[in-house]
């Protein structure tokens, strides 16, 4: 095949002086990360690009002589026409447009075997960049399971670059990629395509504004050239070097004269790549005979059926919610024994003091109050975690993909809010993969509304603890636990379409979203990502609850009461007791008192903080010393100045709803205002969802009052 | 342990929880990322242990 025009120059090594640097690039869910894993282990770099939210991973390998050579593991993308600031990242570092960041020597093309022609499209544009290439195709176990036949060498002499086939996973094919990435000269592609005659003088005038005012190197800059007349809606992202104007101008002109001439030339240049890579597979992909539908898709028809497919979601989260109060009673019980025994045992051995009522009632009752809620933690996220390693979550985000689309909620959007299931915090981080600005926010401001981990020990301390059990069945507390999910979910929903359709006005672009095989679920993942959650759930416990346990604790007993004071009077004239007798007047017509006040101030660090908070106010009004009680009996003692019980079913209910609203994270609040670059969104969100909270508990509270509750 | 000095022992305890915490709400204000809080470590093991 004769070289095209546009490919003359020498093969291109990296500088002699330095290490070379290699650039990891791939669709989403190819298997790069994998890859970047296998080649570099441990030898990893985490940071961030320079006024960017995106991560910068670099590591290091080595080639077969030993020498180390960097990797750099570039954000998944369709194409180098980036819709989302990740993208843009990797067009930019490719493109050398970031001064952060210098351009690769070479790059790794990782390609899914199983999905050749649409993962070729990358491939295509990166070629044309001139610089050296290898391709890997990664996942070749899997293509050879879908009968797929992949003609290696037809590929190599098609794309005239190196093809390594490689298994990632298995940690196949590596010993061959680092010889190819050890060469010290990789040849430039030979590829080929048609460029539309009637687009190449628009191309040539680009290319040598290119070259001459931005500084491009030729090949970089024709490869730029074809990008800027395709790329519809650029991203542009800080760190990013701008056009010259001069470039702006000619583009602006030759679009401007398309658009008078009514003809899509930037869809033809787009169709014309298409058609090379279809010939391009059309002699490379060898197919086994036909195949009907997989086992996949045969189950898919069902789970994702518009009748069945929310049936079957419906029993799943009926199962796992019941599982998590059935199967954790016991469990708990045990932990909350331990914590009592263990502070008899230092009530009975120490003399009266501050440091034992500070062991006793702020660091006991403070940690162990939490930590008894991590079986139902371990079982929430071992269901979270199969359901994810068998594939059922992509199908459940499917489902769900019909009812945000009519929310105007972003189809992207949904990985977010379920990951905020767990936390919001990497919820929001995962916003970054959202192209229009406007749907992130929205999905910023509404993902705190997806009940979080750390509102389940809220929820169920209201629950199981002080919901009457012989009057409550345990499928009526699984109800009520779903409802709280629900309502959460719901809100969500509702504040998206408002904001869609106010504030943050736009339409929402269609999703575009990959099914996975389903699969035998991995019980090592299931376990690491279970335990996982229960080493941070434990860490928080241990460190952060811990010492706002001991702060709180010197709080609710400083300054001391006058000599002859009871438990009660001391409580109430201490520095915790004045802040939440401040609060009182804002928080009675909702049916909390000050003492609920003090667990609404200090959950603001973290939610699961106001259990700990009423096991070390409850337990230091208790006025049994010498005998530790069960926090959900201290509650259920405690009474309005009236003689009124404080803790009713109604004012439970009105808790977790306010729990289920109101913004009570400052982790969450400084995450919002990073992703954000700004205080503008987390103020926002703070005024918008517990003033949420407050009248949705007021109308609750008291229209429950008035029903007789 | 008399009790007065339980109590120097006590408030001893409770100045280093808040100077702790203080320290790291400095620490997180100048660098507000995840800090392997809420679930951010499961999403780096999840991404070591990605298997495609």
């Amino acid at each position: 095949m004769a070289l095209p025009p546009h490919i003359a120059a020498a093969p291109v090594g990296p500088a002699a002086s330095r290490l070379p640097v290699y650039a990891l690039v791939g669709n989403p869910n190819c298997g790069k990360t994998t890859l970047f894993n296998a080649l570099t282990g441990l030898k990893q770099k985490v940071g961030n690009y320079p006024g960017v939210t995106v991560e910068k991973k670099e590591g290091t390998t080595y080639s077969q002589h030993g020498q180390p050579i960097t990797v750099i593991d570039l954000p998944g993308t369709y194409s180098l026409a980036a819709r989302s600031p990740d993208e843009a990242v990797t067009r930019d570092v490719l493109l050398g447009r970031r001064a952060d960041t210098p351009m690769p020597d070479r790059i790794l093309c990782i390609v899914d075997a199983t999905n050749l022609e649409r993962n070729l499209y990358l491939v295509h544009q990166i070629l044309d960049l001139g610089r050296p290439v290898i391709v890997v195709l990664n996942m070749m176990d899997l293509a050879v399971k879908a009968g797929l036949n992949l003609r290696i060498g037809r590929l190599e002499h098609e794309l005239g670059v190196p093809v390594i086939p490689c298994e990632a996973v298995n940690q196949k094919g590596l010993i061959e990629l680092r010889v190819a990435m050890s060469r010290l000269e990789i040849p430039l592609s030979r590829h080929a395509w048609d460029v539309p005659a009637k687009i190449a003088p628009a191309v040539a005038e680009l290319q040598a504004s290119l070259s001459s005012n931005d500084q491009k190197p030729p090949l970089i800059a024709r490869a730029e050239a074809l990008l800027l007349l395709t790329d519809r809606d650029s991203v542009r992202v800080s760190g990013s070097t701008p056009l010259h104007a001069r470039t702006e101008d000619i583009l602006r002109t030759w679009k401007k004269r398309w658009e008078g001439e009514g003809t899509d030339w930037a869809e033809t240049l787009v169709k014309s790549r298409f058609a090379a890579i279809q010939r391009i597979t059309n002699e490379v992909v060898q197919r086994a005979g036909e195949t009907g539908p997989t086992k996949s898709d045969q189950i898919d028809a069902i789970v994702t059926h518009h009748v069945w497919g929310w049936f079957i979601l419906g029993a799943i989260l009926t199962v796992l919610f019941l599982s998590i109060f059935v199967l954790a009673e016991p469990p708990m019980n045990w932990i909350d024994d331990q914590f009592a025994a263990a502070s008899d045992w230092i009530k009975a051995h120490m003399t009266d003091g501050d440091l034992r009522d500070l062991i006793t009632d702020g660091a006991i009752a403070g940690v162990g109050g939490v930590v008894k809620f991590l079986p139902q933690i371990l079982i929430l996220f071992f269901f979270v975690g199969l359901l994810e390693s068998t594939g059922y979550m992509a199908r459940a985000a499917f489902l769900m993909d019909g009812l945000m689309g009519r929310v105007g909620l972003n189809g992207k959007s949904f990985i977010p809010l379920l990951s905020s299931y767990a936390c919001a915090i990497p919820g929001i981080m995962a916003t970054r993969t959202i192209e229009s600005k406007r749907d992130r926010i929205v999905t910023i401001l509404v993902a705190p509304l997806m009940s979080c981990s750390a509102r389940l020990p809220v929820y169920l301390l209201m629950i199981a603890a002080l919901l009457p059990a012989e009057r409550v069945s345990l499928g009526a507390k699984a109800g009520i636990m779903i409802g709280m999910y629900a309502l959460g979910t719901v809100a969500a929903f509702a504040f998206a379409w408002l904001f869609k359709r106010t504030l943050l006005k736009g339409e929402p672009p269609p999703m575009m979203m990959e099914l996975p095989a389903y699969q035998r679920p991995s019980l090592k993942w299931v376990a690491t990502h279970m335990l996982e959650r229960a080493w941070s759930f434990l860490r928080q416990a241990g460190t952060v609850i811990l010492g706002i346990s001991i702060v709180l604790w010197f709080l609710s007993a400083y300054p001391k009461a006058p000599e002859g004071a009871n438990a009660s009077q001391q409580l109430a004239q201490s520095l915790a007791g004045k802040a939440g007798h401040a609060l009182e007047p804002v928080i009675k017509p909702i049916g909390f008192d000050w003492q609920i006040g003090i667990g609404l101030i200090s959950s603001f660090a973290a939610r699961e903080v106001f259990v700990s908070t009423m096991g070390i106010v409850f337990n230091a009004e208790s006025s049994d010393k010498e005998d530790t009680k069960p926090l959900r009996e201290a509650m259920l003692a405690a009474r309005w100045p009236d003689g009124r019980p404080l803790f009713t079913p109604l004012v439970c209910l009105t808790l977790m709803i306010f729990y289920v609203f109101a913004m009570q994270c400052a982790s969450t609040l400084a995450v919002v205002k990073q992703e954000t670059g700004g205080w503008k969104w987390p103020l926002f969100q703070t005024v918008y969802l517990t003033g949420t909270a407050w009248i949705v508990c007021f109308i609750v509270y008291q229209a429950g009052r008035a029903l007789g509750f | 342990m008399s009790p007065e000095r339980q109590t120097i022992v006590a408030l001893v305890i409770v100045a280093l929880a808040a100077a702790w915490l203080g320290w790291r709400w400095l620490a997180k204000r100048k660098n507000p990322g995840c800090g392997g809080e809420c679930g951010c470590d499961a999403q780096r093991i999840n991404a070591k242990i990605k298997r495609r």
